[in-house]
């Protein structure tokens, strides 16, 4: 969930405001990708779609590059085979995993993406959002509709432009934190 | 626990209001559940013998809960009576947690129409307890005063988690039947779900609660909005 530092410029997929909102929302469900793959492959980019090729000692390198803890690779890997969708950039020059998100559900009503990663020197360009359009894409592929996240607090305008909207009917998201006092 | 703040199962958000329920509707399919192994908690005859004279004696309800301490091994699937009680006539029933996950889909559906939600294709309930890591149901065994045999089981509660098995899990659809809400049910329920994702070493449990039921699990062990981090949805029907 740690994203690029800035917002990258690039053209706004989203439709003009003046929509009511669920065909905003159709409208995004059909939109393409604000940078293309092919787009991306020119600058030196590969997107992939399953981890088949992904390095999960990179992986943890990009993950801990961001200030994630270190994770067992073990657990990385459970956690990979049990996804809904999986969606990482790899770097062609280095042939390592620069981007990255993933998400877990039900597979049919709800889904979480969790990890949203960019190594730092990569930031910037757009990775990030390519990724996160590219899982959401993925989910809407499957049929899931209910796509959800958790955003820390400096990160919330990230994930705006793309359509994610924070305690929609004053739904809190909460995590349990202790055992509940007596 | 009042009516009010398990009103409407609970409502957690995967509850119908943020889907857009569009997918053509398919023909019934039956749960395959067959493969799943139930291991049933058999209580020692000398524990019996002692609820069920005080049961006879007293004519009240018991909270019969497994002594375990956090050392216990656990098997899992876990079963287990949470509450015993005896009618006025006589009857007893028990309510049963189970994290099996033996859930029929047509009473679940039944059930879903009881708190109120909108309906879901049948195929798809099942497919996303099929992709759930942890199904927790409540059910409910009446039997006659007298009565052998299994009695009349239906449910009355449940509530299911994904997850990566590694990592972080998500609660989803917690709901009590009406009948039964206002007794501490629902509560015992995410209690024993919670437990039973801390064995199985899932470190991260978060789930999304409408605001009238955020109390409810503030009081269970979870945090609105730890550390400021925010739920957010991809384009909400809100």
């Amino acid at each position: 969930m740690l994203l690029p530092t800035q917002i990258p410029i690039v053209p706004n997929p989203l439709p003009p405001k003046t929509l009511t909102r669920p065909r905003r929302r159709d409208a995004a469900v059909s939109a393409a990708y604000s940078v293309s793959d092919e787009s991306l492959s020119a600058r030196g980019f590969t997107f992939h779609r399953s981890t088949e090729r992904l390095n999960l000692d990179h992986l943890n390198s990009v993950f801990a590059s961001v200030g994630f803890p270190r994770r067992d690779l073990e657990k990385i890997r459970t956690a990979l085979e049990h996804t809904d969708a999986v969606v990482w950039a790899e770097y062609e020059k280095t042939r390592r995993p620069v981007a990255f998100a993933r998400a877990t559900g039900d597979g049919v009503f709800n889904a979480i993406i969790w990890d949203v990663v960019v190594d730092p020197s990569f930031q910037g360009i757009g990775l990030g959002k390519a990724v996160m359009e590219r899982t959401v894409a993925a989910l809407l592929r499957k049929g899931i509709r209910n796509i959800a996240l958790y955003s820390e607090p400096r990160v919330l305008g990230f994930y705006r432009p793309l359509g994610f909207v924070a305690d929609p009917g004053g739904i809190r998201g909460m995590v349990y934190v202790r055992k509940p006092k007596k | 626990m009042s009516a009010l703040l398990l009103s409407s199962a609970l409502n957690l958000c995967s509850g119908p209001p943020l889907v857009s329920l569009d997918f053509p509707s398919t023909p019934a399919l039956a749960l395959p559940r067959g493969s799943r192994n139930q291991k049933i908690r058999k209580l020692k005859a000398g524990f019996w013998e002692s609820i069920r004279s005080g049961i006879l004696k007293n004519n009240t309800a018991q909270v019969i809960e497994p002594a375990s301490t956090a050392e216990e091994e656990v098997p899992f699937p876990e079963e287990f009576v949470l509450v015993e009680r005896t009618r006025p006539d006589g009857t007893v029933e028990q309510i049963i947690f189970s994290s099996g996950g033996n859930v029929d889909v047509y009473d679940l559906q039944a059930l879903c129409d009881k708190v109120g939600w909108p309906r879901r294709p049948l195929s798809k309930l099942a497919a996303a307890l099929r992709n759930s890591y942890l199904v927790a149901t409540l059910h409910s065994i009446s039997k006659s005063a007298g009565e052998e045999g299994n009695g009349q089981k239906k449910l009355i509660g449940m509530a299911r988690a994904t997850s990566d098995h590694a990592f972080n899990a998500t609660i989803w659809d917690v709901l009590v039947d009406p009948s039964y809400q206002g007794q501490g049910l629902g509560k015992a329920l995410i209690e024993k779900l919670i437990r039973a994702l801390l064995q199985r070493d899932i470190g991260n449990i978060s789930l999304f609660a409408d605001s009238q039921v955020v109390e409810f699990y503030r009081n269970l062990g979870f945090e609105p909005d730890p550390e400021g981090i925010k739920g957010m949805f991809w384009y909400p029907k809100y």
